[in-house]
């Protein structure tokens, strides 16, 4: 007899979690315009000019150089 | 934050090539024993001289040669400079070098224009092996560390001289620190002046060292001169050596990939053709 309550009360407690879950699952359905991977705000893809490609990483100035890169 | 603070600055010859250091808060002399490593590293690293560790190497026939902290270091640097460039950059080009006649420092006399025949470079990392202490480069294969190993240096020597220096070695130079007005180092590039801050840049060019129809920088994949339809490429990046690396690739890519390539691994580009 001791067994047959512990089975039933077994199964009722496996029906009850799985209903349970089912109904929080259907109360909090995902997001469906949720960002899968953040987004890319702003594509910067760096300026040209006068053929020299300079990213934003990069400051450019007026100031005399101390010196340049050149080819040797 | 310093207002134009004084640059101390020392120029001189070497490694084949016009070489510049500049600090703040440097001596002079500390500018000089800069010089003084770059000639005794220089000399070490060179495939000119018979009595260099390179040309050991590149004469060990096969064998595991010893080699110093700083030539294992820029040997792993050149492998490090195959793996980021898919195989341009590639310091086995040795013997197309030889093939196409240079032979020699070009200051030594112009290279006689020839083609014998050459091959295709070796896969780098196929026929060189580091391991700490020791190298060993297959029978019948050369290494050539050139623009490889003048950025290595110019990174290396800016980290020497000071937290506020810049180390230019042929074109391949390396800006540390704030520069002498706060802003970066103002360096030359492209016709702009661009401030750099713990930064690198580089030029890659087939328009020096040239003889006839012939110049130095090897396509290893046909083991001839470069004719990608570009003839200079200048780049700034995170490091000298990184800048000297994206460069040569970039040239050797030519017009069509190098710009996508520059875009990846680059914060600032200038193709000449």
């Amino acid at each position: 007899m001791r067994s047959v309550i512990l089975k039933a009360g077994a199964t009722v407690l496996t029906l009850g979690t799985t209903l349970a879950s089912a109904l929080y699952v259907t109360a909090h359905l995902k997001n469906p315009s949720a960002p899968l991977q953040p987004a890319v705000l702003v594509s910067q893809p760096g300026d040209t000019v006068g053929g020299v490609t300079i990213t934003p990483g990069v400051r450019q100035s007026d100031v005399q150089p101390v010196t340049s890169t050149y080819a040797s | 934050m310093p207002r134009n603070a004084a640059v101390e600055a020392h120029h001189f010859e070497a490694l084949g090539t016009s070489c510049s250091l500049f600090g703040v808060g440097v001596s002079r002399t500390d500018l000089v024993r800069g010089e003084f490593w770059v000639r005794k590293l220089g000399g070490r690293v060179t495939r000119f001289s018979d009595r260099s560790e390179l040309a050991a190497l590149n004469r060990a026939d096969g064998e595991w040669a010893d080699v110093s902290p700083d030539m294992e270091a820029l040997l792993r640097e050149a492998l490090r400079a195959y793996e980021l460039s898919g195989g341009l950059v590639n310091a086995a080009v040795l013997p197309s070098m030889l093939a196409i006649g240079y032979t020699r420092p070009l200051a030594e006399g112009t290279p006689i224009a020839s083609v014998a025949v050459v091959h295709p470079a070796p896969r780098l990392v196929d026929v060189l092996a580091v391991r700490r202490g020791r190298a060993r480069l297959e029978r019948g294969c050369g290494l050539d560390l050139g623009g490889v190993a003048k950025g290595w240096m110019a990174d290396r020597l800016a980290a020497q001289l000071g937290s506020n220096s810049l180390a230019n070695l042929g074109g391949d130079l390396y800006a540390a620190g704030q520069g002498p007005g706060g802003g970066g180092w103002p360096v030359g590039f492209g016709g702009k002046t661009v401030m750099l801050r713990d930064q690198g840049a580089a030029t890659s060019s087939v328009r020096k060292r040239r003889w006839g129809a012939l110049h130095h920088l090897i396509d290893p994949r046909t083991g001839l001169p470069s004719n990608s339809g570009l003839e200079e490429v200048s780049v700034v990046a995170a490091t000298a050596c990184d800048a000297e690396i994206v460069a040569k690739t970039a040239l050797l890519l030519g017009p069509g990939v190098a710009t996508a390539f520059c875009a990846a691994h680059a914060q600032a580009w200038r193709f000449g053709r």
